[in-house]
């Protein structure tokens, strides 16, 4: 390797890290500072003796039935959505990886859909359609049948708008990971003998794991901070963590108790966060390969 | 249309903003600055300032809006206050005058009884709560209910007789979290009131003492729990004011309290059937409030600023602020047309009891939260 050669090499670096120093700095400055000011915050206590490190917020939101409440429920909507994401997203992504039929450009119009509408409108129309006396209520009266339990107000209510409108999302990612699955290997398990399940379960469900284990991330991660349909469609008490920090923080005006909240909220998106940088880690390693 | 073209436009449609300012710089400008939501703003754009342009030559409307942002601006007026510098806001149209404290000592605002207004002698008294703030419009919690299944003659007229017809019609009745809108708020409020000798005088913005008050919100959620299982699905609470609105169209249910301007505006638009009928409590009506207009004593022109206050207070915008935008006028009603009067005569406001903010609000959300709301069979 010339000498010019290794001075090119070096302007590159160069020209690289300063392309990354902007976002990096926005990232520190914007993000984690602000939030090591708070995560700090949660851990001071107000003493005689002035301002001392004490784990007191964190003592009382441990020991607040109604706080534990809140963080229950929200691990129950985001296990249920999660679980009812991947079954449903799963089937579809098959039809669409799998079938030459002409009704696939359909399916996936109608599965990606949920992307271009704003959670707020789907929440008003959720409340039109499957509140009571909706539509769903209308047309089963029609025909003489009785009306369904509304989900509206109950965890049900936000638990469908989400899956609703995390599908695509979850959709796009898994079929991502069956793009790895080539059509060949299936079929050669067909010529042996493997019937659907099978090839479903020893060939491409191996293949696509570590797919839903980043699309089962990004949903919890995005299920755990939702706001907008908890909030409308959601019971009063308990409430998801979304709308309680809201409300802590505006409403009952202890914002101290809200970033407490919030960093519990952090702590265990930080989990998901880190099987997610894992696997995509090991992914970048096994296509370096 | 590729990305730079994208842009263009954009710098484009951004450069447009500053025009006015330069195609009309031989116009007088009168900056009003909106709180309200954008039913106002489009009332302000598309009623007023037609009105006054054309009344007043020369002389031009320029409407901001400040939503939620409004201290800042108080803030750049008061520090313009006693410099030769324009604040370049001649109108709040919702304000505080109270706000910041001492703003009003120290000259800031104009005191509309100095000001001779040809209509100022119109306004409703009720609605008349400092000299500094000038109402014009109002709106109040009333219940609205469905007439085809409860006849108006039936309609309660007190707490009692609420709190009965809601035991004995459970299920029937629904309102929000006080957190999520004034409508549910002050339903819990008035329960508040009624559990402490319905004397709205009790409670002060200056008068919260942590421990005592709290005692005297528990009486109200006390009279709350009571209900709460006779209310829609044994308790349950919508999200926000138009979530009850909207159960009410569907026949859900068939009582709530709404605002005054959302069920008037949400009949004149058909959302609401013209079958809803409305009723105000009478030992004690629901809290609710007008909307003051402020002006700061160094704005620009203040006389031509009073020529707005006095059109904005004529028979003519104020019944339009009834049909357009479903608020209460600020003037007595022997001023506006009969048969609108008539119309709306259920919904005339007697009284107005007022609640106060600060820290009622914190102690009243966290404590009917974490009292009345858990408080569900489910």
């Amino acid at each position: 390797m010339s000498h010019a050669d290794n001075n090119k090499k070096m302007g590159r670096g160069t020209i690289g890290l300063l392309l990354v120093a902007p976002p990096v700095a926005l990232v520190i400055g914007l993000i984690l500072w602000p939030v090591a000011l708070s995560v700090i915050d949660t851990l001071t206590v107000q003493t005689p003796e002035g301002p001392g490190l004490g784990l007191a917020h964190y003592i009382f939101f441990f020991t607040d039935g109604f706080s534990l409440r809140n963080l229950w429920l929200t691990i129950w909507v985001t296990a249920v959505c999660t679980v009812l994401l991947l079954g449903i997203s799963l089937p579809i992504a098959l039809y669409l990886r799998f079938s030459d039929g002409r009704y696939a450009g359909y399916v996936q119009t109608v599965a990606l859909f949920p992307l271009f509408v704003p959670s707020i409108l789907l929440a008003y129309a959720l409340i039109r359609t499957l509140g009571p006396n909706g539509t769903v209520d209308t047309l089963l009266n029609a025909v003489g049948l009785p009306k369904i339990p509304s989900p509206y107000l109950t965890p049900w209510g936000p638990i469908i708008g989400l899956v609703w409108d995390n599908l695509p999302l979850t959709l796009l990612i898994v079929l991502a990971g069956l793009g790895n699955v080539s059509k060949a290997s299936v079929e050669a398990a067909r010529d042996v003998g493997a019937g659907r399940l099978q090839v479903l379960r020893h060939i491409i469900l191996p293949r696509i794991s570590g797919a839903l284990m980043v699309a089962a991330c990004f949903v919890i991660l995005g299920l755990f901070s939702a706001f907008t349909l908890p909030w409308l469609l959601g019971p009063t008490v308990p409430e998801m963590m979304g709308p309680y920090m809201r409300r802590t923080i505006i409403d009952v005006d202890a914002p101290t108790q809200a970033r407490t909240q919030a960093v519990v909220t952090f702590l265990i998106c930080a989990v998901f966060a880190w099987f997610y940088v894992r696997s995509v880690a090991r992914g970048r390693k096994e296509g370096a390969q | 249309m590729n990305r730079r073209e994208i842009l263009k436009l954009s710098a484009a449609g951004a450069a447009l903003g500053f025009m006015p300012r330069v195609a009309f710089a031989n116009t007088s400008q009168i900056d009003i600055y909106i709180t309200g939501d954008s039913n106002i703003i489009n009332f302000w754009n598309n009623v007023i300032k037609p009105a006054y342009d054309s009344a007043n030559p020369g002389y031009s409307l320029n409407v901001v809006s400040a939503r939620n942002n409004i201290a800042p601006i108080v803030d750049r007026v008061l520090a313009a206050l006693g410099t030769d510098t324009d604040p370049l806001v001649d109108l709040f149209d919702e304000n505080d005058p109270n706000l910041p404290a001492g703003a009003i000592e120290k000259g800031l605002w104009v005191d509309f009884t100095k000001e001779g207004l040809n209509n100022y002698d119109t306004i409703n008294p009720v609605t008349l709560e400092t000299d500094f703030g000038l109402p014009y419009r109002g709106t109040q919690v009333v219940l609205a209910f469905d007439t085809t299944r409860l006849d108006p003659a039936d309609a309660p007229k007190t707490w009692d007789e609420l709190t009965a017809w809601i035991k004995a019609n459970p299920g029937q009745f629904i309102h929000n979290r006080p957190d999520t809108g004034g409508s549910g708020g002050n339903f819990v409020r008035r329960a508040i009131h009624e559990a402490n000798g319905r004397d709205p005088s009790m409670f002060r913005i200056d008068n919260y003492v942590a421990g005592e008050s709290d005692e005297m919100l528990a009486k109200g959620f006390e009279l709350l729990k009571d209900i709460g299982p006779h209310m829609y699905g044994g308790g349950q609470y919508t999200g926000d004011n138009m979530q009850s609105i909207q159960l009410l169209a569907q026949s859900v249910v068939t009582m709530a309290p709404v605002w005054s301007d959302m069920a008037l505006d949400a009949v004149n638009k058909g959302v609401l059937p013209d079958t809803i009928g409305f009723a105000q409590l009478t030992d004690l009506a629901f809290a609710g409030g007008f909307a003051d207009m402020t002006v700061p004593t160094n704005a620009g022109d203040v006389e031509a600023t009073m020529r707005l206050c006095d059109l904005v207070l004529s028979p003519e915008i104020q019944t339009r602020i009834v049909t357009d935008i479903g608020a209460f006028p600020a003037i007595g009603w022997e001023h506006l047309p009969p048969d609108l009067a008539a119309k709306y005569s259920e919904m005339q406001p007697k009284t107005i009891p007022t609640f106060p903010g600060g820290p009622w609000v914190s102690a009243i959300s966290d404590g009917w939260f974490r009292t009345v709301a858990p408080h569900v069979a489910r």
